[in-house]
């Protein structure tokens, strides 16, 4: 590629970043702005901050455990799918087995579903067919991390997939020679060569996780709520809390933008898909 | 080779959670779209009326009106993405000072919840007084009203998904670019091809399957949409933005027809499996059967 | 809710402070005996009167009787959604749900709910001297069944009224301005005519003045069922047009042609004149719910409005929210020729009483320790602080608490108009099948609303679709 002037797309990218983050900055305005002011002209710059939004929803019990909830579940499922997903995918790449590629397809299938009809057939059988004695799966941090696999396993194998493909059989058949196990080879061999796409698939399954609301509005009632449906809690016949509703996303981006920054420089080497293959 | 077993085993876990969160709740959800079912019906019960929904649902204008807007809204927002995905990508390509911050910056809008950024666009757009409406009028004279204009609020649905989306696109298209060998390029300009020829004979081949496994991921995520369009429009003005997501909503929970909502859910299933599937063969398949 | 975060913590501070402690603490620990270790969880919204039963009267029930009452705040329709799953179900999560006014008939007729008048009687032992029946005002009555029993204690309750500013009213120049451009005085409208020239006029003062003001607030959200509420529930009334011009005596008829309503020249004329308004709300008014209407007139954008009376407590006394806070007057709505006579003889109604009851399911597991608490939150002791903390009246001994005839004043009004002219309002008819038949008809309401489909034409369309459904449904035979 020849040189460009740094200048251009210096200011290329400036422009493009406004955009980017201007929402973002609007939000973080709602949320220090008293709700009294949030109806009348609205000025770009920020004057004289109001915190009271920030001590409220900071002071609020059940909002720290919808935090702690949060983090649990999208955590918890972010790990469940990505080493699932691993397996699998490791599977279907190195295996002759029949089927394997319709399997393949049909695994993705299942993020395509249209979500609010299947929330009745998921809260009758994590009420009545998932339990056992007084223990059932509605309502529980376990629960929500099995529901969320429905679209985050799939996501993870599809993104896993490529992965495992571009990583020569050889390795493993040279390693099988030497005397290996295969659980050594899969751990030991194959696993942290493929760490940059695990890094990806990580981390977009821990935000697709993070960021999901109807099946946990749904499917959670009072011990595994999460800060998506603590928003909501917001919306009410009474009026909208605006400035509470932002501060609660300005503390959702907070432990997001956290994980996205440990493995920022991961995701563009992981996140080839088909290309490196070829 | 080692025996197909360790394969199953493998895979075990992954199909017994999609059995169970996934198979079971389709089969029930298949079962409910061959009943009328409606809990505050005069017949609360689940009466079972064969083909009846699928035939019903040929002529429902609301909902061929709401796959229009749908189909519409994924084809604009999905190629919208595709395009200012490949020119930020390709911009990434170059050397500049200040890179990794631009970059980490132009991934921000991945990490917000949709509900959280339907909330924002909706306070940004409220007429007269959100931001938008209010400079663009002020400063140009432009008068925008999501509450009364069908091509405001599909405009502002479509900007607010690229706003938000685009990000994934262009990690995804780095990813792919960064990973291109340099051999066929250079041989191409000894050759003398033009940028044009380049681009559509070599880059674009080449970064396709990249391509199609991220529009394949917007595209099944875009025909799901609910959150952000709930908060920001509520399908409104009319029926402009009561995409099928919206449509499926408010036919099962305010309204509570589980039957009828069943059955438009599972020809949404069919309708999503038989597009992704058709982009899948035509455009991947035949790459993995070189292997 | 700020204002309720503070009144509750002082509330429960107060309450605390007195330590409660008189002659009935012995009923409750006696009574809540047996039910030691019991965990009540309620659904409810999160709604003011919803969270000072969460963060006020729940602890304090648990304090006094070692029950422990877990309560669920959500958003409008996800809390229909997770009352009617777990009842449908027959799950047993919930020991309470919060009924609103429309949906009682919903739940009546599946018997989703547990009948508490002879439950008590039932118990005799769970019967607590403090709480009776007969000290809930007239609202209550919307929560029996056919056999006159109570299915919910009322625990919120309000009229859709016509609030109006009174400091613009009141300007000598502005009643002057309007003398001369009208020829009336300028106050309240009482009919329908003179609530578009009041609009007209602040319209027209508020453009010339250059001032962010508007004549009227509209509820005229164009993907959202607030504004079909606004037509059928406090526009149509008001001109005579009842029960959303359905008639449940004659099958259900919806159609001219059948003997509805629905398409009459009346209501295609109500809402001719609901949707000529607009021309003089705020741009917002196209995309305002019951919420939004709410935050314009709290704002200072619109001179009057129709607004409910869960926003009239906020608006007139909340300065956090409100910046018109003292300057709130209350009225009657417009009304056509004779509807106040109809609504006299208990014939019609002029607006809308709203509001919700927290009802016993019939699948939950701890019906008797549930009993208490809501006879708890029945009692008339209860009700002023909390009356205080979140607008609402439901017992009629609460309006004459000093600290409500304060809060009265405060709102201009609110509560004597509720206790006096409440009974000239109306809850929502008594349909099974409320949101079913809204959402069936309201795609072709927000098509009205949009200008796609003419009012003429989008009624008599909606009148169809009414029947149609209605059948589908198995009630129009």
């Amino acid at each position: 590629m020849k040189k460009n002037n740094p200048i251009i797309a210096i200011v290329f990218w400036s422009l493009v970043s406004f955009l980017t983050l201007f929402p973002i900055y609007w939000l973080f305005v709602i949320s220090v702005k008293p709700a009294v002011q949030l109806f009348s002209t609205p000025d770009v710059i920020l004057s004289d901050p109001y915190w009271g939004n920030y001590a409220k929803v900071w002071g609020d019990r059940l909002l720290r455990s919808y935090m702690v909830n949060s983090l649990v579940i999208s955590t918890g499922n972010a790990l469940l799918c990505t080493i699932l997903g691993f397996f699998a995918c490791y599977a279907l790449s190195r295996f002759k087995m029949a089927g394997k590629e319709s399997l393949f397809f049909w695994t993705i299938t299942n993020r395509m579903a249209p979500p609010a009809v299947f929330l009745l057939p998921l809260f009758l059988l994590m009420t009545q067919v998932y339990a056992v004695g007084d223990f059932r799966l509605l309502d529980t941090r376990i629960g929500m991390i099995l529901v969320y696999c429905t679209f985050n396993l799939p996501f993870a194998i599809w993104t896993l997939r490529p992965t495992l493909d571009g990583i020569p059989k050889e390795l493993d058949e040279a390693a099988y020679v030497d005397g290996a196990s295969s659980w050594k080879v899969i751990t030991e061999i194959v696993f942290p060569l493929c760490r940059p796409g695990l890094a990806v698939t990580l981390i977009l399954t821990w935000v697709f996780a993070w960021n999901e609301y109807l099946l946990a509005a749904t499917l959670t009632n009072f011990n595994a709520r999460t800060l998506t449906t603590g928003l909501s809690e917001y919306v009410t016949t009474t009026g909208t809390e605006w400035g509470i509703m932002a501060t609660i996303s300005v503390f959702t981006l907070i432990p997001a933008l956290i994980v996205f920054g440990l493995v920022q420089k991961h995701i563009v080497a992981g996140l080839t898909f088909g290309a490196v293959k070829g | 080779m080692q025996s197909n077993r360790l394969g199953w085993i493998l895979l075990a876990p992954t199909l017994a959670i999609l059995f169970f969160f996934g198979v079971l709740p389709f089969i029930y959800v298949v079962y409910v779209s061959f009943h009328q079912w409606n809990p505050f019906a005069a017949d609360p019960h689940m009466i079972f009326n064969g083909a009846d929904n699928f035939r019903k649902i040929v002529f429902d204008a609301e909902f061929l009106n709401s796959v229009g807007v749908t189909v519409l809204f994924v084809l604009f927002a999905v190629i919208s993405e595709l395009v200012v995905g490949y020119i930020l990508a390709q911009a990434f390509m170059k050397e500049f000072p200040g890179k990794a911050i631009f970059r980490t910056i132009h991934t921000l809008p991945l990490i917000m919840a949709p509900i959280i950024v339907g909330s924002v666009w909706k306070l940004m757009m409220t007429p007269s007084i959100g931001i938008i409406p209010h400079y663009l009028n002020e400063w140009f004279g432009i008068t925008v009203n999501i509450g009364t204009s069908p091509v405001a609020a599909f405009t502002t649905i479509i900007i607010m998904d690229i706003w938000h989306w685009t990000p994934l696109v262009t990690l995804t298209l780095i990813a792919a670019l960064v990973s291109l060998p340099p051999d066929p390029f250079e041989q191409a300009q000894i050759d003398g091809a033009n940028k044009r020829q380049i681009f559509f004979h070599i880059t674009v081949p080449m970064i396709a399957p990249a391509v199609v496994a991220t529009v394949f991921i917007r595209l099944m995520d875009a025909l799901r949409t609910v959150d952000e369009v709930w908060m920001l429009t509520g399908g409104g003005p009319g029926s402009a933005t009561r995409f099928v997501g919206v449509h499926i909503f408010k036919e099962v929970f305010p309204k509570t027809n589980y039957g009828y909502g069943s059955t438009i859910s599972v020809i949404v299933l069919y309708l999503t499996i038989v597009a992704c599937w058709l982009l899948y063969v035509t455009m991947l398949a035949p790459r993995n059967k070189k292997d | 809710m700020n204002t309720v975060f503070k009144l509750a913590a002082s509330a429960l501070a107060l309450s605390f402070a007195a330590g409660m402690a008189n002659a009935d603490d012995a009923f409750w620990k006696e009574a809540a005996a047996p039910y030691q270790g019991v965990t009540l969880r309620g659904v409810t919204e999160s709604s003011p009167p919803s969270l000072y039963i969460r963060e006020v009267l729940a602890p304090q029930f648990e304090e006094l009787t070692g029950i422990r009452v877990d309560i669920e705040t959500t958003s409008w329709d996800q809390m229909f959604d997770k009352a009617i799953k777990d009842m449908e179900a027959g799950t047993g999560i919930y020991d309470m749900v919060y009924i609103e006014q429309d949906i009682i008939y919903s739940y009546l007729a599946r018997d989703f709910l547990t009948d508490t008048t002879q439950l008590l009687a039932d118990h005799p032992e769970l019967k607590a001297p403090t709480y009776d029946e007969g000290n809930f005002t007239t609202f209550a009555d919307y929560f029996k069944g056919s056999n006159g029993h109570l299915y919910g204690i009322p625990m919120e309750a309000f009229i859709k009224i016509y609030l109006y500013r009174t400091d613009l009213f009141g300007d000598p120049d502005i009643q002057a301005a309007f003398k001369e451009s009208t020829g009336r005085d300028l106050t309240p409208a009482t009919t329908h005519e003179e609530y578009t020239e009041i609009a007209k006029f602040f319209y027209d003062y508020g453009q010339k003045n250059n001032l962010q003001l508007w004549g009227a607030t509209v509820q005229g959200h164009t993907g959202h069922p607030a504004s079909w509420y606004e037509y059928v529930e406090t526009i149509a009334p008001t001109f005579g047009i009842y029960n959303w011009g359905i008639k449940a005596d004659n099958n259900y008829a919806a159609s001219v042609a059948n003997g509805g309503e629905m398409n009459s020249d009346t209501a295609k004329e109500a809402l001719q004149w609901w949707l000529d308004l607009r021309q003089y709300a705020p741009p917002e008014s196209n995309q305002s719910t019951w919420t939004e209407v709410g935050t314009t007139f709290g704002a200072g954008r619109a001179a009057q409005g129709l607004v409910y009376g869960e926003n009239a407590g906020w608006i007139a006394s909340d300065p956090e929210k409100s910046l018109v806070v003292g300057k709130v007057g209350v009225a009657l709505p417009p009304l056509s020729d004779g509807v106040l006579a109809e609504a006299e003889a208990g014939e019609g109604y002029i607006g809308y009483y709203d509001g919700g009851a927290f009802g016993l399911p019939s699948t939950s597991k701890n019906k008797e320790a549930a009993a208490l608490f809501l006879e708890y939150i029945g009692q008339n002791e209860v009700q002023p602080d909390w009356a205080v903390a979140a607008p609402r009246v439901t017992n009629t001994a609460t309006y004459d608490d000093p600290k409500v005839q304060d809060m009265n004043k405060e709102l201009g009004g609110y509560y004597d108009m509720l206790k006096d002219k409440g009974y000239l309002f109306a809850g929502a008819p008594a349909y099974p099948f409320h949101a079913q038949l809204r959402e069936a008809v309201a795609p072709t309401f927000y098509k009205i609303l949009t200008g796609d489909v003419s009012v003429s034409d989008g009624l008599d369309q909606m009148a169809e679709i009414a029947e149609a459904t209605l059948t589908e449904l198995g009630y129009r035979k």
